[in-house]
């Protein structure tokens, strides 16, 4: 009988040991990005212009919502990016976090059928761009699309990264959006 | 199916004056019906001879000296069995075998274990377990005519019997049903089977015993149980693989006391990147530490206790290119000749992303001969399993795992095996599982599947008769299901919503097998089966890497209705030619399966595919063909061929995740026995795998890969020195080195399979 003993024992054990609570909690979810804003500052006083992607319930569910506007031709914007979690009951800068490793992170501005130039006006300790501070100097006008991509873990040595090509830069991906990118007259 | 009725040894010996000339004889039975166990086979471990008992079971053994005789018994129902007898005398003995009931449900067939038979199986004996202990369960089995595997990288595999997988096929761990995270297609099964003594797989209809979720196929990784040898034995195995730089080591200890018999063993791996032929693949290195203690205790004859304790702890790696963040970047990896991130040298530093697994297994069972006819059966199983799950992310918190997942379940089962008379056996039993499923709170990130409890109850009763060289079965199980799931739902702010779900399953199956000659043998089987959704098909949300996409489950799904026939013939002419052939048919109403959506579902980080759960009805049928030549004493020929189509009948097309057809060819030469060297043999293997053209490309990303042809070789030998036996061998697989990629393996969408390995092996068995 001794196996038999021995068998409630564990399994009394084992028993009280899984009864524990089962409700979830919900947790802070640090890490996610909810929300893009793309400020630009005009050199002249043609008022400032804000893109932003928001998504607040994350990956899948709710549709994100998206706002833009219209550049100015021929103009210099002084641009600003800031990534948030406001997913928690207080909102998160992650831009902060990209500032302080920026070694490890960059930001790609990728633009089609539109007339403009974006250069990177930020650099990190190994003297490759971050692309927090941009200048967008708009052309002739017209309309197309512009694609802002977020890398950390990249190789920002590999040929082309610092000029801003995403190809060979690899890394993983934490933000990827896109907005409708009008310039008029 | 079968059912192990008794494992011990009634040794009655008869006492005749005599030295060194001794002659051992007897008979080999049944121990269940006292029938003779026909054509029987026994080996004298020593000498390494062989002797085969005569249609009535009769055998004899003549020139024996006096000592310890260590005998293994084999027979083609039974799995082979150690006998040990202190022999001073002429003997005459009674040996009775532990008795596998071939129920007709299954199709199984039991080779002999020993390679000198032409039967060969759909069983994987301790042998050739012991000469590829460096691979997975997986791995092991696909060896298996049938049997294929679903794998993620070069780490984590999953079995894949007649093209059911994860939810749909049980695996029974010494017994007890596996209970893990068996729904991932990246999770491999938590068990060690490098210390199995064999490992099965039925290909049935139905399998009404077992608890799980199957439609039919089971695998089992079995342990034998401890030898009756009062002296102490033991076996160390050591394998290197060149590519990996792999070390693998096992082994076991033995012996029988008068307090318990006992076994302990475990076992150790340890290997870094594997390299394909033209670069390393970064990451895919794998750590193991397994270790097991079986005791065993008999009261009388009556009754039979026996206590298992195990633990498989793993650390896997995954190629580091494979970890994608989003639609952009898998179509990038897809362009690339090699894989992100690929490194020049060689590493076995393990980094995310990585999975690490531990399993801890308690089994406790009890046998109570109530008479010669009737036996009761008790058993407990708890199992624990830790999964978590480590990604690349940002801000040093890769080292906090992203899925994070703790799982108790607690099996109990009892039941009574009754040969009513010698015509009739009813097996019937009640069984209870209990599961707890619970989400680790530290990842930060919302869990993939919630967290539940699930209650199953289940009943199961098969009767089967036994008439002029016909057996038929008919069997029943009814089973229900309640879970209850506290979901965290994507409302701003997320709340909990606590959800029941509750599922009445009922199976029936029926089958005859007709021995219509010594030589020929046929079985047909049919049933109906029923298996209810599980936790990721009602509930899962979110990104799930394993897919690269996001997985939405749907909690309304009805259970799948499974009707399977499934019919078998095998011939075995002289022992010269075996030939195994087997068919099936099978019909999944309300097949549950991800469907790739066409839309994209937009993120902050880019648009990722989306996946639903959604039901359809299918259609599987396919075919095995072995065939094994012993075309003379040194020489054996073995062809393998396995055919599978997989439908969707209401979209008209063909199931993902199906294997496509594939063949191989074995040639073995075993030299003969000399006076220090015995069982040497070389052997070759050549295997060709079709590519999968049956799949659109509006059900894949990429086009299946082309098809392959590899080739293998092994070679060993022994070594006997009094007690000792050292054992050597070499080895080497993919010799062409050829580049490939599997159509069943998750890395074809980022890099290319491994190339060349070879190996050492040595193995050193001792007895006190």
């Amino acid at each position: 009988m001794k196996v038999y003993s021995l068998s409630i024992i564990i399994l009394t054990s084992i028993l009280t040991i899984s009864c524990n609570d089962q409700e979830p909690i919900i947790q802070n979810q640090e890490e996610l990005i909810t929300t893009v804003i793309l400020t630009l500052n005009p050199s002249d006083n043609s008022g400032v212009k804000v893109f932003s992607f928001i998504d607040l319930d994350g990956d899948g569910g709710i549709s994100p919502i998206i706002t833009i506007s219209k550049l100015k031709s021929n103009t210099v914007y002084l641009a600003e990016i800031e990534i948030l979690n406001e997913s928690g009951t207080t909102t998160e800068n992650i831009t902060d976090e990209v500032r302080a490793e920026a070694e490890d992170h960059q930001f790609f501005y990728f633009t089609m059928n539109t007339d403009l130039t974006i250069e990177y006006l930020d650099q990190d300790s190994n003297t490759n761009p971050i692309g927090i501070n941009t200048k967008i100097t708009t052309n002739n006008p017209g309309i197309g699309s512009l694609q802002i991509t977020l890398k950390h873990l990249l190789d920002k040595f590999a040929s082309g990264v610092s000029q801003g090509e995403i190809t060979n830069a690899g890394g993983e991906t934490d933000i990827q959006v896109e907005f409708v990118l009008e310039i008029e007259d | 199916m079968r059912l192990f009725i008794s494992c011990i040894l009634l040794l009655q010996c008869l006492v005749i004056h005599g030295q060194c000339d001794i002659s051992i004889s007897g008979r080999v039975l049944d121990r269940a019906t006292k029938s003779p166990l026909e054509y029987a086979l026994i080996m004298s471990e020593g000498s390494n001879d062989a002797y085969i008992a005569d249609s009535l079971g009769f055998f004899k053994i003549d020139n024996v000296c006096p000592g310890d005789l260590h005998l293994s018994l084999s027979h083609l129902a039974c799995s082979p069995e150690h006998i040990f007898i202190e022999l001073k005398n002429d003997t005459i003995i009674d040996l009775f075998l532990e008795h596998h009931f071939e129920l007709l449900d299954e199709v199984v067939v039991h080779g002999h274990s020993d390679e000198s038979g032409t039967n060969a199986s759909s069983t994987i004996s301790k042998r050739e377990i012991e000469s590829e202990s460096y691979k997975s369960l997986a791995e092991l089995s696909a060896r298996i005519v049938g049997v294929s595997m679903l794998r993620n990288g070069t780490t984590s595999a999953k079995p894949i019997v007649h093209g059911l997988y994860g939810n749909r096929l049980t695996i029974l761990n010494n017994g007890i049903s596996q209970s893990g995270q068996q729904w991932g297609n990246d999770h491999a099964p938590e068990i060690d089977a490098s210390n199995a003594h064999h490992i099965s797989v039925v290909k049935g209809a139905s399998a009404l015993s077992y608890m799980g979720n199957n439609l039919g196929s089971v695998v089992l990784v079995e342990s034998n149980p401890v030898s009756n040898d009062p002296n102490i034995q033991g076996t160390i195995n050591y394998i290197y693989n060149q590519n990996g730089r792999g070390n693998t080591l096992s082994g076991t200890v033995e012996k029988k006391s008068k307090l318990a018999s006992w076994r302990i063993g475990g076992s150790l791996k340890h290997s870094g990147d594997q390299k394909s032929p033209d670069y390393y693949l970064k990451n895919t290195g794998r750590r193991e530490q397994n270790a097991f203690i079986l005791l065993e205790r008999n009261k009388g004859n009556l009754w039979h206790h026996q206590l298992l304790l195990s633990s498989f702890n793993a650390n896997l790696g995954i190629l580091r290119g494979s970890q994608v963040s989003n639609l952009t970047d898998l179509e990038s990896a897809f362009q690339r000749q090699i894989p992100f991130f690929t490194e020049d040298n060689f590493s076995d530093s393990i980094a995310p992303p990585k999975q690490t697994v531990n399993h801890h297994l308690v089994k406790i069972e009890s046998k109570y001969f109530l008479n010669d006819n009737t036996v009761f059966k008790f058993k407990y199983g708890g199992q624990l399993n830790l999964r978590r799950e480590f990604d690349i992310r940002r801000n040093n918190r890769s080292a906090k795992p992203s899925l994070s997942l703790k799982q108790y379940s607690h099996f109990l089962e009892s039941k009574i095996i009754a040969d009513l008379n010698n015509l009739w056996t009813i097996n019937t039993g009640l069984q209870f599982q209990f599961m707890d499923n619970v989400n680790d709170v530290s990842t930060g990130i919302l869990p993939l599947i919630p967290n539940y409890r699930s209650f199953n109850p289940a009943m199961f009763v098969i009767f089967q008769i036994q008439i002029q060289g016909w057996s038929y079965e008919l069997g029943t199980r009814l089973d229900y299901k309640h879970f209850i799931v506290k979901n965290i739902n994507n409302s701003i702010p997320p709340t909990i919503e606590t959800k029941t779900n509750d599922f009445i399953n009922y199976s029936l199956s029926g089958g005859l097998i007709k021995r219509i000659s010594k030589s020929f043998k046929s079985a047909l089987n049919i049933a109906h089966t029923m298996r209810s959704p599980e936790i990721n098909e009602l509930y899962s949300f979110g990104l799930h890497q394993g897919v690269s996409g996001i997985e939405e489950g749907d909690r309304d799904l009805k259970q799948e209705r499974s009707f399977k026939i499934i019919s078998s013939s095998d011939w075995n002419f002289k022992d010269k030619i075996f030939v195994q052939f087997l068919a099936y048919y099978q019909e999944i109403g309300n097949y549950i399966y991800l469907q790739a959506e066409d839309e994209f579902r937009l993120t902050i980080r880019g648009a990722f595919p989306l996946f639903k759960f959604k039901q359809t009805n299918a259609r599987i049928w396919g075919s095995d063909l072995l065939l094994s030549l012993q075309m003379n004493r040194h020489m054996k020929l073995v062809g393998k061929y396995a055919y599978i189509r997989a439908q969707d009948k209401i979209q008209k097309n063909y199931l993902v995740n199906i294997p496509s057809d594939n063949t191989q060819v074995e040639i073995q030469y075993a030299f003969n026995n000399g006076k220090k060297l015995s069982n040497s043999y070389i052997h070759f293997s050549g295997q060709y795998s079709f590519k999968q053209s049956r799949i659109s490309i509006s059900q894949d990303y990429i086009e299946a890969p082309d098809a392959y042809f590899l080739i293998g070789f092994k070679a060993g030998t022994s070594f006997k020195l009094s007690k000792r036996t050292l054992e050597l061998g070499l080895f080497a697989n993919n010799i062409l080195n050829n580049s490939y990629r599997d159509y069943l393996n998750r890395l074809r969408y980022f890099a290319d399979e491994t190339g060349i390995d070879v190996g050492i092996r040595v193995k050193y068995k001792w007895e006190s």
